[in-house]
């Protein structure tokens, strides 16, 4: 029994039309390409506005009328299509790099300094058993010469006997990076799946 | 054209169409394999098992229409297991369609008529916040300065549970399912280096690796690798779910994968051995 | 002083430097202000939102408007009008996403789309392991080890026979994965507080643009 709702309707045909890509570039797969860029850019929009109005407008109904300021801010970001007056994207965009740079970096250096750096050193590189031992080692080992692999401003690090060490943490790297792709493929697989379970169980009602 | 040449260059048609047929088979005949649990999503079950009845979670919905298939089912089983164990939470959304994606997780767990929790009471969403790091940061900062009204406008001072919940403090810990880099890493930056909380992260299996270093560290204290993370969240709730029966299809789409990969380098190898020969 | 430039960027330094202040003095004063700028940032998030799509509507409305052969411009005015009509039900009827016409257009247009063009690559990473995935040398031999047998782990049918893959998988995200990309993280570290520094203190302004 298929179903009979019209949005499942639409929804196979998008899911079809947007797989059709995969055999072939087609004018079905170029409209459902339109309409989904239409669609997210619209939805983008009614999500703006509402933030605007939840963050920003609520704020001067309160009674605080600095927030005109923020407003000011905003439509100057629109300077950015003006030839004349681009230079007054500058000051929103400024504002926003400033914020988002200080509140990353404030915490990026402990999150993926601090912590990784002893994590690695205060972990034993001896104990839990052979097995355990060998792991720590192994880590121990990757995260130093990853780590060697990306410093260039010394050329005789990668040279020589020493040129060992970057190789290593390549090598490692190389070994990892498998492992992500394996993952990928994994994940890539398990998103389709659910347009495949639709299709099947929505749509058709088969199972 | 030998045979080797012949069988690394099939038609890419003919490639995608064994991979559809691959999908179709096991989702009409499920396998209902068993399944391993790994460590990262046990982990992440055990620290919502240990958290004291009452306590409150801070979740991130960080996906969208694209992440659904594969964090949908992993979210569903969370929620399930965080409103089994009498836990609140607080819900937001760091993704433009978070908020679309709020009422299908709701639709499956249907907190109300299965647990008897109370919106208001027992949990709250409040919305999509732009910003990313920005909105963290926010809401654990001072969630009241920030946020007056729920997703649908109405005032969250009213509500019970936001009466109780002025900040980062007040979070027995935080929990995100993302498909986005910086949304994966800013909850690592802001609650956990910031704000010193309990971390849990969900995201696809393809980030995984990169945040892994986080979940070594302890940052995270626990990983929900994306659909096989959900899998094993479904299993370890006792809601099996969408997340199972990918499981199935995958059996069959990597099994191909795997023998796609075998015949291409099998053929490959062969022409290289008939070449120098 | 050029105040087109200058100005920008002591607004970048400012900002930044009470957003670093908060986090590192935990001064009351410090803290109110650096509130005021979170809150002042997720409103200007807000407006950013709408770029992209009056990128589109002068991209697009050009193309309609010229309707020039070959160039698809009838996609450009349905573009435009799905852009329109999502709009103009989020906003005319109040209620933005939650309300019931626009849920519904979203759950029949935007989420079947939405997932499948994020998924479909998939297929392409089936062709590419048919493709592409050789084992030709030593460091492609690395990579293709540990990618097969992630992908055995991965695949419940093979530890269901043998256990072993699985643990196999299980090693591999643990003293393989987590060295190399702890190496990579602390390395993303230095170079994200550097290229922050950078930009606070005016040697990085690419995000200025063009002079």
């Amino acid at each position: 029994m298929v179903s009979m709702d019209p949005s499942i309707w639409i929804a196979a045909f998008f899911t079809i039309a947007a797989t059709s890509y995969a055999f072939r570039d087609n004018v079905v797969f170029k409209f459902a390409e339109y309409t989904f860029i239409g669609v997210a850019a619209g939805h983008q929009i009614v999500m703006g506005i509402k933030n605007i109005r939840d963050y920003g407008w609520t704020k001067i109904m309160e009674g605080q009328i600095i927030y005109v300021l923020v407003f000011v801010l905003g439509i100057m970001l629109y300077a950015r299509f003006h030839r004349e007056y681009y230079w007054m994207y500058r000051f929103p965009i400024a504002f926003l790099v400033g914020n988002g740079v200080g509140i990353s970096i404030r915490a990026a250096i402990h999150s993926d300094f601090i912590v990784q750096v002893a994590q690695t050193a205060s972990t034993p590189l001896i104990g839990g058993g052979a097995m355990g031992t060998i792991n720590a080692i192994i880590t121990f080992v990757g995260a130093v010469t990853a780590i060697f692999h990306f410093i260039f401003t010394q050329e005789n690090l990668h040279e020589g006997t020493l040129g060992y060490i970057p190789k290593i943490g390549r090598w490692l790297m190389l070994l990892a990076f498998g492992a992500s792709f394996g993952n990928t493929i994994m994940s890539r697989f398990g998103m389709y799946q659910g347009r495949i379970i639709f299709l099947l169980r929505d749509w058709l009602q088969l199972v | 054209m030998s045979v080797w040449e012949k069988l690394t260059s099939l038609p890419r048609e003919v490639v995608m169409g064994l991979v559809i047929i691959a999908m179709l088979i096991p989702a009409l005949s499920p396998l209902g394999l068993p399944l391993m649990t790994g460590q990262m999503s046990q982990d992440w079950y055990d620290t919502i098992e240990a958290l004291p009845e009452g306590s409150v979670i801070l979740f991130d919905i960080g996906y969208g229409s694209g992440g659904y298939p594969s964090l949908g089912p992993g979210t569903i089983a969370a929620f399930h297991q965080i409103f089994e164990n009498d836990l609140k939470l607080v819900i937001m959304a760091t993704a433009l369609e978070g908020t679309l994606m709020y009422p299908l997780v709701m639709a499956a767990v249907q907190p109300e008529s299965n647990y008897g929790a109370v919106y208001g009471e027992d949990y709250v969403f409040i919305g999509y916040i732009a910003g990313t790091q920005t909105a963290m940061a926010g809401v654990l900062g001072d969630l009241h300065e920030l946020v007056t009204n729920d997703y649908q406008g109405n005032p969250i001072s009213g509500m019970p549970l936001m009466d109780n919940v002025g900040g980062a403090d007040d979070f027995a810990i935080v929990a995100y399912v993302t498909t986005s880099g910086d949304v994966a890493e800013g909850w690592v930056y802001q609650a956990y280096s910031q704000y010193n909380r309990d971390v849990l992260g969900g995201t696809l299996s393809m980030m995984t690796t990169s945040i892994k270093p986080y979940y070594d560290s302890g940052q995270l204290l626990g990983i929900m690798d994306g659909v096989k993370g959900a899998a094993d969240l479904e299993f370890l709730t006792g809601h099996p779910g969408d997340a199972i029966v990918s499981s199935d299809i995958l059996t069959f789409t990597q099994t191909l994968v795997l023998i796609f990969i075998a015949v291409g380098n099998i053929s490959w190898f062969m022409q290289k051995q008939e070449g120098s020969g | 002083m050029d105040y087109k430039r200058d100005i920008p960027l002591a607004i970048t330094f400012i900002v930044g430097v009470i957003a670093i202040g908060d986090y590192y003095t935990g001064i009351e004063a410090v803290t109110q202000t650096f509130n005021v700028i979170k809150n002042w940032g997720i409103v200007l998030q807000g407006f950013a939102l709408g770029l992209g799509a009056v990128n589109l509507f002068r991209v697009h409305g050009r193309r309609l408007s010229a309707r020039k052969e070959g160039t698809d411009w009838y996609f450009s005015g349905w573009l435009l009008l799905m852009l329109v009509v999502f709009i103009g039900l989020g906003l005319v009827t109040g209620e933005y996403e939650q309300g019931a016409t626009y849920s519904w257009l979203y759950n029949a247009i935007y989420l079947p789309l939405g997932s499948t063009m994020y998924s479909s690559l998939a297929f392409y990473m089936a062709y590419g392991a048919y493709k592409v995935l050789r084992a030709r040398n030593f460091d492609a031999a690395l990579l293709f080890i540990t990618a097969v047998l992630v992908i055995f782990g991965n695949t419940p049918i093979f530890p269901a026979i043998y256990p072993g893959f699985f643990h196999m998988r299980e090693w591999i995200f643990g003293p393989i994965v987590s060295g190399a990309y702890r190496g990579v993280r602390i390395g993303i570290g230095i170079g994200a507080v550097v290229l922050g520094i950078k930009t606070l203190i005016g040697m990085e302004t690419g995000y200025l643009g063009r002079r």
